[in-house]
């Protein structure tokens, strides 16, 4: 391995899959100037895409040996899954079969499932033991399981999926709402399933201002406003994104990827919350055994759900309604194993 | 307690560029982790849409850095009271189109660009050119905005630089971080000379010139240059697409050093107007090897210049000549 003389801390390794594509355009420079893991973290870049895409993998793999890095220490570049999982600390996943017009979902689940079961097994035998994984491929929560299930010997606490996109979306919309900055808004959860049925609450939301930390619920009274439009409009920002760029959100997505796993890795800020897909205990009546969005804190690079928040009778069925979107995902699931 | 935001101008931001760059700006890679910004996003009318999808994922990634977002057509809003100024916007060369095709197009886009930067940006503006032909591009924005230092118009062949030193770091199988000193001279095209005679490595008995490690003058006056001069077709190849990443990211490194100082020791390329220094003639925006501090640059005197060097200095410098003729053919 090359080494450097200042003194440095240990390269660790990050696995990029579906690295050929726009998210991971996006993704692999913010890794490489230390967003993700900090600014003094050295990293080694793994890459993998499908052989189709293996050129432009190449191109990806030239650039960013063109942007001089200086914590990027090395970038492998490979179609061989083994050679890709190999020692790595932290897994972002964002391959999978991208949803076409006209697929039923069961398609759609029926060609991620062994996508997700393949990984699995060579994430297990392969990956750095303590290997923290994000799923950002949709169908996130549920690939995100399949994968679970497959990797029995990965802690069930190592696999999440990605909803800090959403929660960043609300976090942003209620600043907008309020007309005060983004990073003055915390705590909004969302709850559930990374989909349509997935669950902005605020009601413990808060808002940094001149008199003390504020409940958003004080500041906009506007409650049909919170339980109607503000919902649609971050359940729906993915469409919204893709009709004005004719794109999918790659940027938001790559930033808010990095934002998950730099808070698992370095700590949530005190006092603060942030939302993640993980394995659910049954917190708050939410059925085990799914991957779940939860208000999580996080730190010495361990998450836990934060307990105790009152959900009213609103936020309940909502909670439930995207909980039996996932067990029904669930079987679906299943059954394209069989 | 924060400071004061910084605005931050892109043009041509819903492009492919605009789409890498703007979230390193937001993410404090420009100007710093603890700058916060404002970006000002320009495009034209027919991005329109695009550009507000942009703007919308910024507001989605809720940046702590970023503090607002205009995105607009509208050249004035584009520039009013900006502190930098990265032109990414231009017109691309299309198949069939000849030299003086292209030139027209862009002489026109930064004579008007030029104007209204130097009516509506910030006193003491910093401005990167991007877009290709970008020495040129920066020459006429010059030109027509006399009121801008000419200190502050620049172009970017940082790209250049930082694939030199790339190159040298995997020829010698050392970290990039520890190649410095490499010269992009010249035009960001295939005239530009990657020289590595000044460039170090730092090795555990200390710094060493790269000509020594190396070993193989050969390679460096033959394959190396070519490999660094045709890089970014090289890409195209390869991605099907321009090299977006690696220019924003050069585009931000060139900002950064000239903001916040380069580190001792060390200095950057930079497309900058020419005083007459190393015999190039004055009045080019040429590259040269700059230190920076205090948000000024400076180019880098006394360096010896060998024969094969002059000659490529020259020929980089006759081009770019050429390309100033055939620029203020269009004006006419």
């Amino acid at each position: 391995m090359r080494g450097s003389l200042k003194m440095e801390k240990e390269p660790m390794k990050v696995l990029v899959t579906g690295a050929a594509g726009q998210i991971g355009y996006a993704i692999a420079p913010m890794i490489a100037r230390g967003i993700m893991l900090g600014p003094d973290q050295p990293v080694i870049l793994h890459l993998l895409d499908i052989a189709l895409a293996a050129e432009a993998l190449h191109g990806v793999k030239m650039e960013l040996l063109d942007a001089a890095f200086p914590l990027l220490k090395e970038v492998h570049a490979t179609t061989d899954v083994t050679e890709a999982c190999k020692d790595v600390n932290v897994a972002i996943m964002l391959g999978g079969f991208p949803r076409k017009e006209g697929m039923e979902r069961k398609d759609m689940m029926s060609k991620n499932v062994p996508i997700y079961k393949e990984q699995a097994s060579a994430l297990e035998e392969h990956a750095a033991s303590d290997c923290k994984v994000l799923v950002v491929a949709n169908p996130a929560n549920t690939n995100a399981l399949i994968l679970k299930e497959f990797a029995p010997s990965i802690p069930e606490k190592n696999i999440t999926c990605l909803t800090r996109l959403d929660h960043n979306r609300a976090l942003s919309q209620i600043a907008e709402r309020l007309k005060v900055y983004v990073a003055d808004v915390k705590n909004v959860i969302i709850w559930g399933n990374h989909s349509s049925t997935q669950y902005p609450d605020i009601n413990h939301a808060t808002v940094t201002t001149p008199n003390g930390e504020r409940p958003v619920k004080e500041l906009d009274t506007d409650d049909h406003w919170l339980k109607n439009e503000f919902i649609n409009t971050v359940q729906q920002r993915g469409v919204a994104i893709i009709k004005a760029r004719k794109a999918s959100s790659a940027l938001s997505a790559a930033s808010a990827a990095c934002d998950h796993m730099r808070d698992w890795v370095l700590g949530t800020p005190k006092g603060t919350w942030v939302s993640m897909g993980v394995y659910s205990d049954g917190s708050y009546g939410i059925p085990k055994d799914i991957i779940y969005s939860f208000p999580v804190k996080c730190e010495k690079g361990k998450w836990s759900i934060v307990k105790g928040l009152k959900i009213d009778e609103f936020s309940r069925a909502k909670m439930d309604a995207t909980a039996k979107d996932l067990i029904d995902e669930k079987e679906v699931a299943h059954s394209c194993l069989n | 307690m924060g400071k004061e935001p910084v605005r931050v101008l892109v043009t041509g931001a819903a492009g492919q560029i605009g789409y890498a760059l703007v979230p390193m700006i937001a993410r404090g890679v420009m100007l710093g982790p603890d700058q916060p910004v404002i970006l000002h996003m320009l495009d034209i009318p027919p991005a329109a849409e695009a550009l507000n999808g942009v703007k919308m994922e910024l507001v989605d990634a809720a940046f702590p850095l970023l503090k607002g977002v205009v995105a607009t057509t509208d050249v004035v809003e584009g520039c009013t009271g900006v502190n930098i100024a990265i032109m990414v916007g231009g017109f691309p060369r299309k198949e069939g189109m000849e030299r003086k095709d292209v030139m027209s197009k862009n002489v026109s886009i930064y004579k008007s660009q030029a104007s209204a930067l130097e009516q509506h940006a910030a006193a003491n503006c910093k401005v990167l050119v991007v877009a290709n032909p970008a020495n040129t591009n920066a020459l006429i924005l010059k030109e027509f905005a006399p009121s801008i230092p000419e200190k502050n118009i620049t172009c970017l062949t940082r790209l250049d630089h930082n694939r030199a030193l790339g190159q040298i770091s995997e020829r010698l199988n050392v970290q990039v971080s520890d190649v410095k000193n490499a010269i992009i001279w010249g035009n960001h095209s295939s005239t530009q000379y990657p020289d590595v005679n000044h460039a170090t490595v730092k090795t555990p008995s200390g710094e060493k010139p790269v000509r020594e490690l190396v070993a193989d003058d050969a390679w460096l006056h033959g394959e190396f240059i070519a490999t660094v001069q045709q890089r970014g077709a090289a890409i195209i190849k390869a991605r099907k697409l321009s090299s977006a990443l690696s220019a924003a990211s050069s585009a931000c490194d060139h900002i950064r050093d000239w903001v916040l100082g380069t580190p001792e020791g060390t200095w950057v390329s930079m497309g900058v107007y020419s005083d007459g220094s190393y015999n190039v003639p004055a009045g080019l925006i040429y590259s040269f090897p700059v230190t920076c501090r205090n948000g000024e640059w400076t180019i880098v005197q006394g360096l010896s210049i060998d024969e094969l060097s002059r000659k490529k200095l020259d020929l980089t410098a006759e081009e770019l000549t050429e390309e100033k003729a055939l620029a203020y053919s269009c004006l006419s």
